[in-house]
């Protein structure tokens, strides 16, 4: 309850640092380059292995109704709409949240934080703004190329490993995904990455001494993180499909 | 390129090394039950708190699915394959990772950087079977039980949603919950829970066991060991969803 009274007094202190002071540009696409392009390998591979088991599942799950057709659809509801952006969300706490909470909690540790201050800069400002920035800007991205490569994925093995009509999955996915669909997508990642940023830094700027304590903060991050996500990811969707 | 091959044969010899201690007396046995008892207790609730919603999120998008022809009677059959086959093996193992993968990475980690694990050794106790070899038995043994706990509160969270919140009959959903899956889906989904468990212990360990500079090295040792070990997995649960439920193409 105390920590969670924390957080949100933290994300007060960021969001008025964030909006008294432009952030600094250079320093934004620094953080989205590297929250970006560091995700974006294990990303590729996960939403590749998600996408041809999602297939295979589909296929055991519809094959006994006589719906294997249905495949394509059953990939644009569960992959496109749900799997996608919690997968991106998770992978990115994993690496990139992770990644925050180490960094800053090594800064707090090392006093670099209170040097910060002591030169009257703003360490949430300098160190968070920044980050929350950055990953807001990548995230709708990584997003998109997840779920491309997943219904990639799941093409390649209904049609070849499975034997189906690639014409069937393609309409049916197709049609099942509207464009708005995707923005809805982008929406959620924009809510998930949001959510990653802050309570990474929270546990980074709240690390116990000691490199003991700066594997328990990265450890907190990101399964705080990932367990929030999935939890808002139920009433997103109810709020965004429903 | 040869970095990265050298790391991976240090990870075979590891591997071997912790196999091998697993197979052959002595045992922690008080260590190992502690690190069981530690990792449920640990990955309870999370597990509970994600696959709880996705199986509602199950729900409501498999009504909509099934309302386009009206069989909104198959949603549970849907939601328990999904469930015990892939949706809870896959995401309790995550947070196995995410929560008890990291922790040991950052224990072994804090250990090697405070020398206390070179302590170990020069008492002449084998620092592989007293502080790994507990860890990665508990992963295989803990995983099992966090995924039949994942695997039901998927198939409640189902039917919260569908009863609850779409007003679905409640019997209709206990009816066919069990249409489509069998046992052997359930003891399917436990197997892949056991090598999940068993990738996540020795990627965790290894990376924790050799980390190296200071802190911000254990910062990393957790950073790749949740990384690795969730991307190994999730490459590895296609090969084990053929395998084990067979569905190469009718043709």
């Amino acid at each position: 309850m105390t920590t969670l009274l924390a957080f949100v007094r933290f994300c007060g202190i960021v969001a008025r640092a964030s909006l008294s002071n432009p952030p600094p540009v250079r320093r934004i696409v620094e953080e989205a380059h590297g929250i970006g392009v560091r995700s974006l390998p294990i990303l590729l591979v996960v939403s590749a292995f998600v996408g041809t088991n999602l297939a295979v599942q589909g296929y055991n799950a519809f094959a006994p109704l006589g719906g294997e057709r249905l495949i394509g659809m059953f990939v644009a509801l569960a992959g496109v709409r749900e799997l996608a952006p919690v997968m991106v969300a998770a992978m990115v706490a994993a690496k990139a949240g992770t990644e925050m909470a180490s960094q800053i909690a090594v800064m707090r540790i090392g006093e670099q934080i209170d040097a910060l201050e002591v030169m009257a800069l703003s360490p949430h400002w300098f160190l968070v703004t920044p980050r929350l920035v950055g990953i807001l800007l990548v995230i709708p991205a990584l997003t998109m190329i997840s779920i491309f490569t997943l219904v990639l994925c799941s093409y390649g093995v209904a049609v070849y490993q499975l034997g189906l009509d690639g014409n069937d999955f393609i309409q049916l996915a197709a049609a099942t995904t509207r464009p708005v669909d995707l923005l809805s997508c982008a929406a959620k990642s924009l809510v998930f990455g949001a959510i990653i940023c802050l309570v990474s830094c929270f546990y980074g700027f709240h690390t116990r001494p000691g490199p003991a304590g700066v594997g328990q903060a990265t450890n907190a991050a990101v399964v705080v993180s990932a367990v929030s996500c999935a939890a808002l990811n139920y009433v997103l969707s109810e709020v965004l499909f429903g | 390129m040869i970095e990265g091959l050298a790391g991976l044969g240090r990870f075979a010899l590891f591997g071997a090394g912790v196999a091998w201690r697993i197979v052959t007396p002595w045992w922690e046995v008080g260590e190992t039950s502690r690190h069981v008892w530690q990792l449920v207790a640990r990955c309870f609730l999370p597990v509970v708190a994600v696959v709880f919603p996705f199986g509602m999120v199950m729900a409501l998008q498999g009504l909509g699915i099934f309302a386009v022809f009206g069989a909104q009677r198959m949603l549970s059959s849907l939601v328990s394959v999904a469930v015990f086959r892939e949706l809870s093996p896959v995401l309790a193992c995550t947070l196995v990772a995410a929560q008890g993968g990291s922790a040991f990475a950052a224990e072994l980690g804090a250990m090697r950087i405070q020398e206390e694990l070179d302590a170990t050794e020069i008492m002449a106790i084998d620092s592989l079977r007293a502080h790994v070899v507990p860890r990665v038995v508990a992963a295989l043994l803990a995983s099992p039980v966090l995924v039949l706990v994942g695997s039901i509160s998927g198939i409640a969270g189902g039917f919260v949603t569908a009863v609850y919140v779409k007003g679905e009959p409640e019997g209709v959903y206990w009816a066919n919950l069990w249409a489509l899956t069998s046992p052997v889906d359930v003891a399917g989904g436990l197997v892949k829970a056991f090598v999940f468990g068993g990738i996540i212990g020795l990627v965790a360990c290894y990376q924790g066991y050799f980390a190296t500079g200071g802190a911000a090295g254990v910062g990393r040792a957790v950073n790749n060991a949740v990384v690795i070990a969730v991307t190994v997995f999730v490459v590895v649960n296609y090969f084990l969803t053929t395998a084990l439920f067979g569905a190469i193409g009718v043709g």
